[in-house]
């Protein structure tokens, strides 16, 4: 179905996996709890003796089918946390090889983008700047920096599923590879201050040799 | 026991020391302060629905006014709403009569605790209309940016400027709250222990006094760090400290911590006091014993405990190191047990019941029904990190939040409210009206919370003043979405003028009650005049049953007052 953003990303398919998992047990779990809480209400004229309405709940027997819903629970809740921690892992602790490294800055209201220039290092002299315009190869795996100059920000980029807060004082380096060439967009998602809706990007995905000649022609600028 | 006696208007609304003046003056003021946070969520409503048009009663809304509505809307529903309904006017009202006492064990540390909450509630308000306007980062208030508006940092700024700014008064109106609410926490929690009615044990006393109990605790435990943080980021502002500013050595991730270290708790001190209240009123309307009430009070203290434990599961994405996001998510995944046994065994009471499906309970079930199905379980998307990454700081997490606190706040609130009225005002709500009152408000909240799911796995994010610049989120349905939001939300805050008028009038001109007793309640508030005199009761109540004993049996009627033999 058509309610998230189209996905562009390595990982974003097993994110929204772990969102229809979820989603599909609760749902199951919820008509079951509507029906536990709608048939009393519809059968309130019904009538029971005393000592069937004179339940305290205050042993194992009584209590069994109340514990039976916990352990049911609990199953559900430990097979999501098995499947999303593993991908946790993949996305968020470990970084893959890299084909290209940039630094992501925002401040206000702006993204500022760092590619390194000729000598391919980082954080160099001849390092190439751009403002709001992300360009990227396709099916590479980028590390970007995440920084900031002034207050909190946050990097959203909806079609790759990705999201890091991007704080002063700080480096937070995190991964992206996106395996389908476009445009996309890339906003901000903590409030910033006046102008944080304007606060956005475009994130272009090339081929490699468009990419190569952007950097080329950023670096010439 | 103190003899009943007439006060003026003065003396009752401003200097009485009766608990229940005391909670009702809490309750007005409350009253007062959500009628401001539900005009400022009517104007950004409107405003994120039809972004050109001038909102009627408020005009053109700029980003910076969008800003300061936003925040101070969620300022004043989780600070004053939240935490002053449920912790000062329930505990307040329903402890000292509840356990059969005439009133606080310190009735002066109470009234001192509403003129706390009262100056709060000023420094709150003035906020609005000082030069530079109210306080506008966000209602999480992180720094660098709620420093850095009139902060240290503005070169042209004086003292008189920093101090005379809307964040110092609004970080000092939260401690002079929290202040307020700790004395009445620490008088809850004596009264509680101390003046019991002769035979009520602990295991006797009703749930919702223990939640509120409960609460305060949690709320004791919790509130340290973030009056100390918030003093901190006063300091920040005024004095040029760098706590919170990197390039002086501080470190803005610290003021997340503290915050949610106290934010994550408080979420359990607004829901544990709600969750008593349905106790009591889900059992009165079965007509049956409370079903397992140790087992419910053993979850909510293991759940008490857990809340302590969840709190960077606000912060996934912040920056904090990624493999302490795995403790966090499995402590939150755990802490949804507790609160699914609490809710199956008010499930349990509800089953083999004789339903009074009245005002009161239409509440609490609605309550239930919104609070687990979309509330709690979306906690679970929510709880797992890795999805959390896509859907935090988007509508998703605002609509979790509204499904989570609305039926417990509000549903919680209201069915207390139908509860209890007859009570303390000796006379009764309209039902006609209080009948509207539910199910425009069942509906629309729904209509305006649901679509927020949409919008936010849709990946709008939140706090954004004009969704017209970002282009993606202008894509049919979504502008749709969000007027269906907008004007549902609209209808769902012109509905409560319909409890509002319901209230005052049937306060001044209802039906006298008939009986003290209307739902044949077991508890002790029931079995003493409506409304109480000074001082609760005539004599003493002795307790002899625990507070749920319905349908005994070998008894002749279904219910069993606690103080009769």
């Amino acid at each position: 179905m058509n309610i998230f953003p189209e996905n562009a990303s390595s990982y974003g398919a097993e994110i929204d996996f772990i969102f229809w998992l979820i989603t599909i047990v609760v749902a199951v779990a919820g008509v079951v709890v509507l029906f536990l809480v709608l048939y009393p209400i519809f059968n309130r004229k019904k009538d029971y003796t005393k000592e069937q309405r004179y339940l305290k709940g205050d042993n194992f027997k009584q209590l069994r089918w109340i514990y039976l819903g916990i352990v049911l629970l609990a199953i559900a809740d430990f097979s999501f946390l098995f499947k999303e921690e593993s991908t946790w892992t993949k996305i968020e602790e470990t970084l893959p090889n890299k084909d290209l490294h940039i630094a992501v800055i925002g401040r206000q209201w702006m993204w500022e983008f760092v590619y390194p220039g000729p000598d391919g290092k980082l954080y160099t002299d001849d390092d190439v700047k751009a403002i709001n315009q992300l360009h990227i190869p396709v099916n590479a795996t980028v590390h970007m920096d995440i920084q900031a100059y002034d207050v909190i920000h946050s990097v959203f980029i909806p079609n790759a599923r990705f999201k890091q807060d991007a704080l002063p004082g700080r480096s937070i380096t995190r991964w992206v590879k996106m395996t389908k060439t476009g445009e996309y967009p890339l906003t901000c998602a903590e409030i910033c201050g006046i102008a944080h809706a304007n606060m956005k990007a475009t994130i272009t995905v090339e081929s490699e040799e468009d990419f190569n000649k952007t950097i080329a022609k950023l670096y010439k600028e | 026991m103190n003899t009943h006696q007439k006060h003026g208007f003065w003396h009752r609304y401003f200097f009485s020391l009766d608990h229940k003046d005391i909670g009702f003056q809490y309750m007005l003021t409350i009253f007062f302060m959500v009628a401001i946070g539900g005009f400022f969520a009517y104007v950004f409503r409107m405003h994120l629905a039809f972004p050109d048009m001038e909102v009627p009663l408020f005009g053109l809304v700029t980003n910076t006014d969008y800003n300061m509505l936003i925040t101070n809307h969620g300022l004043i529903m989780m600070m004053w709403l939240a935490l002053g309904m449920l912790l000062a006017v329930a505990g307040n009202y329903l402890i000292p009569i509840l356990i059969g006492t005439d009133d606080m064990a310190f009735p002066k540390l109470n009234k001192l605790s509403y003129w706390f909450f009262l100056i709060s509630v000023i420094l709150m308000v003035t906020s609005f209309f000082l030069p530079k306007g109210g306080v506008r980062g966000g209602w999480t208030m992180y720094p660098p940016l709620s420093v850095g508006d009139f902060g240290y940092n503005t070169p042209y700024a004086t003292f008189s400027d920093r101090f005379f700014s809307s964040n110092s008064f609004v970080l000092l109106a939260i401690v002079f709250e929290f202040t307020a609410l700790l004395m009445g926490g620490v008088n809850f929690f004596v009264t509680t222990l101390n003046k019991r009615a002769k035979g009520m044990t602990l295991m006797k006393m009703p749930l919702v006094v223990w939640m509120i109990n409960i609460a305060s605790v949690l709320f004791m435990f919790s509130v340290g760090p973030l009056v100390a943080g918030t003093f901190m980021l006063l300091l920040d502002i005024n004095v040029g400290t760098g706590f919170y500013d990197p390039y002086r050595g501080g470190d803005p991730l610290l003021w997340e911590h503290l915050f949610w270290f106290f934010g994550h708790p408080e979420v359990y001190v607004i829901l544990l006091p709600p969750l008593g209240i349905l106790a009591e009123v889900i059992s009165v309307n079965s007509r049956k014993p409370l079903f397992g009430y140790k087992f419910i009070l053993t979850m909510t203290l293991i759940a008490a405990v857990l809340s302590m434990m969840v709190w960077a599961h606000h912060q996934f994405v912040s920056g904090i190191d990624p493999r302490a996001a795995t403790v966090f998510s499995i402590f939150t995944i755990i802490i949804s047990f507790p609160f699914a046994g609490i809710i199956l065994a008010y499930i349990a009471t509800m089953w083999y019941g004789k339903l009074r499906f009245n005002l009161p309970m239409k509440w609490a079930v609605g309550s239930v029904v919104l609070f687990t199905l979309l509330g709690g379980f979306t906690g679970l998307h929510l709880g797992a990190s890795v999805f959390d990454i896509y859907a935090h700081d988007t509508s998703f997490v605002v609509a979790h939040f509204h499904y989570t606190l609305f039926p417990t706040v509000i549903f919680g609130s209201f069915a207390g409210i139908y509860y209890w009225f007859n009570k303390f005002s000796g006379r009764e709500l309209n039902k006609t009206l209080g009948n509207l009152h539910f199910w425009l408000t069942f509906i629309f909240f729904n209509g305006f919370a649901f679509p927020l799911f949409l919008l936010g796995l849709a990946g709008q994010q939140r706090r954004v003043a004009n969704y017209s610049q970002i282009e993606f989120l202008m894509q049919d349905p979504l502008p749709l979405y969000r007027q269906i939001a907008t004007i549902s939300a609209v209808i769902l805050i012109l509905t409560q003028f319909i409890f509002l008028f319901n209230f005052i009038w049937s306060l001044l001109k209802g039906k006298k009650v008939s009986t003290d007793n209307p739902w044949e309640a077991n508890t002790l508030e029931w079995q003493t005049s409506s409304p109480p005199p000074h001082g609760n009761f005539k004599t003493y109540p002795i307790v002899y049953h625990g507070p749920y004993e319905y349908n005994i049996p070998d008894r002749d009627t279904d219910f069993t007052p606690q103080n009769e033999k």
